[in-house]
């Protein structure tokens, strides 16, 4: 299956992908409604894409009571929102934090692959989030351990 | 011949079995359902209540589902008593039904406290789709609505009832409003919350009898002054459905014990959901949740076995979320262990509380209440639910949280949560897009 390969090293920062996605998402540029969502790291010197690995649980789709999450074509837990009361109930089951509640629709949102296409991967610039073929591991812990020293000794953020 | 399956209850845990069964065994077995209601989700009657959904969405199957899942079913009738030496099981018709295995779940049932009046017309429970029906027929904009008890249950209606335009009171015995949910001082928060937006809330108070006033309900407390309601909602409590299992041998204590592989005292009785005392993921001691995603996860775990898979399971986490208002209230694991080190942050100026609680180095219990707008309450929430589930070691991230317990995400990450999450699943392989009929689909 193809997955959002995401290498942190080459993040600049930028943000496109959170409005990219936003965009298709929502059909307007607000970062708050991304479902990639960007952290600094060491004192912003540093930053990182994380979004949701479609994992093979599907806690948010085994959670939901009413079976509104599906699983895409292209492999991707989706929200059918015509389904989705609005209860809340996968994003204590996500283990992960990556399904969210939109409090003007009363529906939760989460990454869908773009129905195959991800908008993130179209529009980062460096080649930080990829969309290849690929086992999907954790992408983040090896950067984020080497980039949190100074964090951790510190004691602030 | 082939296996004989007989599921008792149609609720969360018995569809998620018989989904599974199916998933496993593409129909090769027979299954017979006995279910006292069609099936639905109760925890979505809800949003049933205010209207955002049809009534036809709450039912997980319809007798077309079920008859292309080839399940025998027998709706609307009870079961009554278990033989669980001879595998037969005897109907409220006295039909009886014999099995190879069977699943027990057949839920809880909603409780009144025995004072005088507590039946009254005007007086309801919120647990069935019949009861939820009553109520909706009940309540008109502007009506007074008083909800008795303050628990978690009573939560999930608040906002329907203030959405229907009705006035809402709530009366609660204990000195404070969610006591199993949330710790003192979240509770507070809560509370100041919803008095903000309108709702009268009384606590430590005894209601000692209804009364039927002209067309009202007058209730009345063991100390000052009474109440004048247009309609009362009992939310005082649920009882697991067990009674009809006296007699039959199979061991229970507040529900029926079950194994890591949900199997009873009887091996071929296997109990899921509300009925079923099985082990709590983070404490490891029996426990009754009476929450749906465990019993999600039972139903699937029985399924996967009664299909012939030997799937043991981890374990349940308690967990909660409810809205209110539009401020989150949610909680996780063993948030109020009382020996546990605890960290808690407060940002008053938001309504914004944490508590974090620990053994060791792992996150054991949380506590996050936070407004529903602000986009880190429900990325936290996914990952201290993540952190509890994984039990990963946080080392020098412990620190880092008693410090900014607002800052979690971090200490996720770096703490190798999702390389430790990655690789779980409930029955050993990927789940399966739940098939709903075209018909409940609309
Ligand atoms: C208003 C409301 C809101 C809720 N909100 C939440 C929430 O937000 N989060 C959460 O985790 N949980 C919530 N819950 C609780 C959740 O719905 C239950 O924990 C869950 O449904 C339990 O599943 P179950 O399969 O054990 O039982 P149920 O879903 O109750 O199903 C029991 C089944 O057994 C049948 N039955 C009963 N007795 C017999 C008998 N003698 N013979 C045959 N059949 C019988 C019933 O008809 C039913 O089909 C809520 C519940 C309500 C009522
Ligand atoms: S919020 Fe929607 S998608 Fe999530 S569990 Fe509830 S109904 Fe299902």
């Amino acid at each position: 299956m193809k997955v959002l390969k995401i290498v942190p090293q080459k993040c600049t920062g930028c943000l496109r992908c959170e409005l990219a996605c936003s965009y298709m998402q929502t059909g307007s540029f607000q970062p708050a409604k991304s479902v990639i969502r960007v952290s600094p790291y060491e004192g912003h010197t540093s930053y990182a894409p994380y979004t949701c690995t479609q994992c093979a649980e599907g806690w948010c789709m085994t959670a939901c009571p009413v079976g509104a999450i599906t699983i895409t074509p292209a492999g991707a837990k989706d929200v059918v929102d015509d389904r989705c009361v609005g209860c809340k109930l996968c994003t204590i089951a996500c283990p992960y934090g990556t399904i969210f509640y939109d409090p003007d629709t009363h529906k939760a949102f989460k990454c869908n692959l773009c129905g195959g296409a991800p908008a993130c991967a179209e529009a980062c610039p460096t080649a930080a989030i990829v969309y290849e073929e690929a086992e999907t591991c954790d992408w983040l812990a090896d950067f984020a351990v080497e980039r949190s020293t100074r964090l951790l000794a510190v004691g602030g953020p | 011949m082939p296996a004989r399956h007989l599921i008792i209850g149609a609720g969360t845990a018995g569809l998620n079995a018989i989904r599974t069964i199916r998933e496993e065994d593409g129909g090769a077995s027979e299954i017979t359902l006995v279910a006292a209601e069609r099936p639905y989700s109760r925890m979505v009657l809800p949003y049933y209540l205010d209207r955002s959904i049809a009534e036809s969405h709450v039912f997980t199957a319809t007798a077309a589902t079920l008859a292309n899942w080839k399940v025998k079913t027998h709706i609307g009738k009870k079961a009554a008593s278990l033989n669980a030496q001879g595998n037969t099981l005897t109907l409220d018709d006295g039909a009886t039904i014999e099995y190879d295995d069977c699943l027990v779940a057949t839920g809880s049932r909603a409780i009144r406290p025995s004072i005088p009046g507590a039946d009254l017309p005007g007086v309801h429970s919120f647990w069935t789709l019949e009861q939820a029906r009553e109520v909706i027929a009940g309540i008109a904009p502007g009506s007074h609505v008083v909800m008795v008890g303050a628990g978690f249950i009573a939560f999930t209606i608040l906002n329907s009832i203030l959405s229907l335009g009705a006035k809402l009171t709530i009366v609660e015995i204990a000195p404070r409003i969610l006591p199993r949910m949330v710790d003192e001082r979240g509770a507070l928060l809560v509370d100041a919350w919803l008095r903000k937006h309108g709702v009268r809330i009384l606590t430590g108070v005894a209601l000692t009898r209804i009364e039927a006033a002209r067309g009202k309900r007058r209730l009345r407390f063991r100390k000052g002054e009474t109440l004048l309601a247009d309609l009362v909602i009992m939310a005082t409590g649920i009882k697991p459905n067990l009674d009809w299992l006296e007699g039959s041998g199979i061991r229970m204590n507040h529900g029926i014990l079950v194994d890591d592989h949900l199997r009873s005292s009887a091996p071929n009785v296997y109990a899921g959901g509300d009925v079923a005392e099985g082990k709590d993921g983070v404490t490891g001691a029996p426990v009754v949740h009476a929450i749906e995603p465990t019993a999600m996860e039972h139903g699937r775990v029985v399924g996967a076995n009664m299909a012939g898979r030997d799937v043991a399971y981890r374990g349940s986490l308690n967990m909660n979320i409810v809205e209110v208002c539009r401020l989150d209230v949610a909680s996780f694991g063993a948030w109020d262990d009382p020996n546990a080190e605890a960290f808690t942050g407060l940002r008053p100026e938001r309504s914004a509380y944490r508590k974090l609680c620990w053994s060791g180095d792992r996150l054991t219990g949380a506590i996050i209440i936070g407004q529903a707008a602000d986009v880190w309450t429900t990325n936290d929430v996914g990952m201290l639910k993540g952190l509890v589930h994984a039990g990963v070691r946080l080392g020098a991230w412990k620190e880092h949280l008693r410090r900014h317990p607002f800052d979690v995400k971090p200490a996720f990450i770096a703490s190798r949560t999702t390389e430790a999450l990655l690789p779980q699943t409930i029955l050993g392989r990927p789940s399966r897009t739940p098939e709903l009929p075209a018909t409940v689909i609309r």
